[in-house]
């Protein structure tokens, strides 16, 4: 069931919050233990909510589409008086005094929190395999990671145990559990969705957003969510619009470019065909799809390497001395940070905003890009290589190099499920928008998806 | 090849070396995908980040 069903049902008196949530913490009473996608379930909590959001229901008091609808947060989300661990040692016993704007946002709408997902150590990588709560494990095939770092998330909206959850990207952090965990996930333009109260990872970099089970479910989890926050001072002051597409929307006439370079160039086979498969549906939807030279990728991805992990050795310096507190994996990216100069960080500003600039072109000729999300889908947990294209390379890379440089751009992209491969793993395209363009790619994967690219429910038992 | 580890000692970064040594091949692709980038940068190319005297004007 998706939140838009869940609506209806709401509204029609079929269902109630309560038996929602109801069946959704059976569901992670039942998975959980199998998956590990929640550190913290917050039960009675969300029980008192849900009752409180059908009492307001039946007095005529309706919050909107999310009104009683069962969601959980990524444990980087301030909640007042629920730790938020953001998957660290550093964080174990650190309890809020007040909430994210995500978190207070959604409350306002009466979206019911079922509690606190977990994630990659300071959400800093893409396995989920957290050394301190535990790998959290792919619904699709419990041997497989979930993506990362908002692993949690996108493991408990594809097994069926929230029906969104939110998420931060910051190389991809969104996008590639939407990915391998075959759910939608949306990275909001840099700006559009306020990141007071969201544990930092690189402040010019990080991108609060949802994951979910459909596309216009990730427009409801936008509109509530998107808006000026003079709390974050990267949070723009724009008029925020429907974003939920309206159904059977029409993609004929739009111009969908599709990389010559970079991003086809070194790919699973099987992601490959799904993505191409996707692209020709969009063309017999009536999008023009053209091939577009896009300014140098690798380039920017390089840039936004740099940036990323200056940003985070800056924050992450106060808990320097004690290195027994960090898993191996993020101690050497955070070690990596600390060997850059003051300079190359600045270079690599300076590069990223010529790379903006240079991407202005790219939008005269398309109004959207397609490219796949991941070059592969999901690894087995515990691989750190994997063979692509016949040339070996890090599941770090395989997972970020095609999602990194539009954090780098602060551009809009979207993960959807576009199919599975072989061994019944899903595989994830992404859709980038110019910025503020969420309206755009949304119509256009709400069109994809109401086509028939999508994929089945996960059902694990 | 750069000498990270002569790197690390001298700003007293208080990384062990077996742990510079580790993350050596990654610093390595890092320093050959980004410094011939940062040499080609032009003075009138400014930063991303830029600071406002007011920062409500942002």
């Amino acid at each position: 069931m998706t939140i838009g069903e869940a609506v209806r049902a709401l509204r029609d008196g079929r269902i109630s919050s309560t038996e929602l949530t109801r069946e959704a913490l059976a569901q992670i009473e039942r998975l959980n233990p199998k998956l590990n996608a929640f550190i913290t379930i917050t039960g009675e909590s969300a029980l008192e909510a849900a009752r409180l959001a059908d009492a307001e229901l039946a007095a005529g008091t309706d919050r909107g589409s999310l009104h009683g609808i069962p969601i959980a947060h990524k444990d980087l989300f301030f909640t007042r008086g629920v730790r938020t661990t953001c998957g660290s040692k550093i964080y174990e016993h650190f309890v809020p005094d007040h909430d994210a704007a995500v978190v207070e946002k959604l409350m306002v709408a009466g979206a019911v929190s079922l509690g606190k997902l977990n994630m990659h150590e300071l959400a800093f990588g893409i396995t989920s395999t957290n050394p301190h709560f535990g790998a959290v494990r792919n619904p699709w095939n419990p041997g497989h990671i979930p993506g990362g770092s908002s692993g949690g998330s996108g493991a408990a909206v594809a097994a069926g145990m929230v029906f969104a959850a939110t998420g931060s990207d910051t190389g991809g952090s969104i996008r590639i559990p939407a990915a391998l965990c075959g759910v939608v996930g949306l990275k909001p333009t840099y700006g559009r969705v306020s990141r007071f109260g969201a544990l930092p990872l690189a402040f010019s970099l990080d991108h609060m957003g949802p994951l979910t089970r459909s596309v216009r479910d990730a427009g409801l989890m936008l509109n509530a969510i998107a808006g000026h926050d003079p709390r974050d001072p990267a949070s723009v002051s724009r008029p925020v619009p429907d974003f939920v597409p309206e159904p059977h929307c029409d993609i004929r006439g739009l111009r969908i470019g599709v990389p010559d370079a970079f991003f086809f160039d070194r790919l699973d086979p099987e992601v490959e065909a799904a993505v191409r498969r996707a692209l020709a549906e969009a063309e017999r939807l009536g999008a023009i799809v053209k091939t577009v030279r896009l300014p140098d990728v690798a380039a920017i991805n390089a840039a936004g390497m740099v940036v990323q992990f200056a940003e985070v050795a800056a924050v992450i310096e106060p808990h320097f001395t004690n290195r027994d507190q960090f898993g191996k994996d993020v101690l050497a990216l955070v070690d990596q940070g600390r060997f850059l100069t003051a300079a190359d960080y600045i270079n690599a500003q300076r590069l990223r905003r010529q790379a903006q600039l240079d991407f202005r072109e790219v939008w005269r000729e398309v109004d959207c890009l397609i490219t796949p999300t991941t070059a592969i889908a999901a690894p087995r947990i515990g691989e750190t290589m994997v063979k692509v294209a016949n040339r070996e390379e890090e599941i770090r890379s395989a997972t970020t190099r095609l999602v990194r440089s539009f954090n780098a751009l602060g551009l809009p992209a979207l993960s959807l499920p576009c199919g599975r491969t072989v061994a019944g793993l899903p595989i994830g395209l992404q859709i980038i928008g110019r910025p503020f363009g969420e309206p755009l790619i949304l119509r256009v994967g709400a069109a994809l998806e109401d086509s028939g690219v999508t994929i089945p429910t996960c059902t694990l038992d | 090849m750069t000498d990270w580890k002569a790197i690390a000692r001298a700003r007293g970064l208080a990384i062990p070396e077996a742990d510079v040594e580790k993350i050596a091949p990654r610093l390595d692709a890092l320093e050959a995908a980004f410094r011939p980038l940062a040499v080609k940068l032009t003075p009138d190319q400014e930063p991303a980040v830029v600071f406002h005297a007011d920062p409500e004007s942002e």
